[in-house]
């Protein structure tokens, strides 16, 4: 017989195996019903940063970048956007799952953390987009740092952290307002031009109070060591340091609102 | 003694939400600038106090409202009792919905595999389920066509082939019984009575007493969040019918 529990805790093994579902459904319904399929993956980033290359290249002098436009433009589109479409579609994941998690007995932190992953893919195929766009770049002048490659990989870790703990908090926040999601994406396009995208922080020539307020941005943060590490140079100390603080921060907020209102939030779907 | 399968003592459920539903923070912060956000309280179980022993079944009737799906959803451990105990012994599967999780877009075969992974299966394990399955759905033409070109009796049908394959210590049903045609709803009932007979307990909310009387030994008979009558199911069935009547 087996030791008596209480309501059958789930096992963190029945979770994996949910997760696992749902990414791999995540992934191949997201271009379900058009020609190229998978491809946009790979396409979407491409084309975006060819817009924004071919806009703001005129716009903004190109002074104080010393990576090629294109790939700064890229670079810096990509790593927001992992950001961004892990937030926007984790926060819904909580609410749209109501059957699962009204029916089911099945961790509720799954779909927002399912969400995060898919993202994580979808960053792994704009990676190659990059690539693309720095192979054809070589002959201006870029060079390809393979260190550069090997620095990537503790970075990813603190924005995967960051990324879910917004996510997470996102997605409780929503379940009790529903318009949370219509602040958010105003809040998203402005934090998007806060961002040094497509212009670098050096050029605007800001005061040093300005100059300030945008490095309070996290963003601006985990973009500067992403661009570090593709061009070569090894990212200070601090700035790993920042990376991983403020992802730990954000972590540890989105995990204690959930586990805070955890038991209240199915009487609110 | 063998230990009772399931045991719930005092089991009270206290909801505590706002008298209208504010689903926005615009309105949130204008009520609550004016002092509007009222709570209202329901008190959907009052105490109560029940045991499963293994092998025996229970079923749960009572009037619309009565808070069976409530304790069902609190025996599943999906909710959790304002106040209360609730032990659960060996391997238990909800059924509080037929195919709860089902995504439209994908295939059969893909949704067994995920409607598995809901229950808590991996994909080897369901691997071997799989023709069992298809077999007792009797969907295998349609296994590749995605779940949005499914009538509703097919989809009912492959979310309950899934559900009885799974063979649970303890199978939790509320109200899904009533699926597909009279052939299948046959061969339903039948693979109940089969699983009964391998030793599954069920717990069983349902407004079919003849359902009742067939699968289960002992019954409850909810009233206002309160045990009203429990024992023999013959009896609290006559019970809850006599105090249909009288209304």
């Amino acid at each position: 017989m087996k030791k008596g529990t209480k309501a059958n805790p789930l096992t963190m093994r029945k979770a994996a195996v949910i997760l696992g579902c749902l990414v791999k459904k995540n992934v191949k319904t997201q271009y379900r019903r058009s020609a190229l399929g998978i491809c946009w993956t790979v396409l979407n980033p491409l084309l975006n940063m060819l817009v924004m290359a071919f806009v703001f290249s005129r716009l903004f002098g190109r002074s104080g970048i010393t990576l090629d436009y294109p790939v700064y433009v890229l670079s810096g589109n990509i790593v927001f956007g992992f950001m961004r479409t892990a937030t926007t579609t984790a926060m819904p994941g909580l609410v749209g799952n109501y059957d699962l998690i009204t029916k089911t007995r099945t961790p509720y932190f799954v779909f927002p953390l399912g969400q995060v992953i898919t993202s994580l893919v979808n960053f792994a195929f704009s990676l190659v987009a990059l690539l693309t766009v720095m192979i054809i770049r070589i002959p201006a002048g870029v060079k390809f740092y393979w260190s550069g490659l090997l620095v990537l990989f503790p970075w990813l870790p603190s924005m995967f952290l960051f990324c879910l703990g917004l996510s997470l908090f996102l997605s409780v926040v929503y379940v009790r307002f529903r318009d949370i999601k219509h602040i958010y994406n105003v809040f998203l396009t402005l934090w998007m031009y806060l961002t040094p995208i497509f212009y670098s922080v050096e050029i605007l020539h800001l005061p040093d109070k300005y100059a300030l307020i945008m490095k309070l941005n996290p963003m601006y943060h985990y973009l500067l060591y992403f661009r570090n590490a593709i061009s070569g140079v090894l990212p200070s100390w601090q700035t790993t340091l920042i990376c991983y603080v403020v992802g730990c921060a954000a972590f540890g907020v989105g995990m204690l609102l959930y586990k805070v209102t955890k038991k209240k939030l199915i009487f609110y779907m | 003694m063998e230990e009772p399968l399931i045991e719930a003592k005092e089991v009270r459920m206290k909801f505590r939400l706002p008298a209208e539903r504010i689903d926005n923070l615009k309105e949130y912060v204008i009520k609550r600038f004016h002092r509007r956000v009222q709570y209202v309280e329901y008190e959907v179980l009052k105490g109560v106090t029940l045991e499963v022993k293994r092998g025996e079944s229970l079923g749960l009737i009572g009037r619309n409202g009565a808070g069976k799906s409530t304790l069902l959803r609190i025996l599943a451990g999906i909710i959790e009792p304002t106040s209360g105990r609730v032990v659960t012994r060996g391997s238990m599967v909800p059924l509080l919905k037929l195919g709860a999780g089902f995504d439209m877009d994908a295939t059969g075969r893909e949704n067994v595999y995920l409607n598995g992974a809901m229950l808590g299966f991996t994909h080897r394990e369901m691997r071997d389920r799989y023709e069992n399955i298809v077999a007792f759905s009797e969907l295998n033409k349609f296994m590749d066509t995605p779940l949005k070109n499914y009538s509703q009796g097919m989809l009912s049908r492959l979310g309950f082939a899934i559900a009885v394959d799974v063979r649970p210590d303890i199978l939790l049903i509320d109200e899904i019984l009533a699926v597909g045609d009279a052939p299948f709803r046959k061969k339903c009932a039948e693979k109940l009575g089969e699983l009964k007979l391998s030793g599954t307990t069920f717990i069983i909310v349902s407004h079919s007493n003849e359902q009742i009387r067939r699968l289960c030994e002992k019954t409850i008979y909810l009233k206002e969040g309160a045990v009203a009558e429990s024992g023999e199911t013959e009896r609290v069935v006559a019970r809850y019918e006599e105090d249909c009547k009288g209304l």
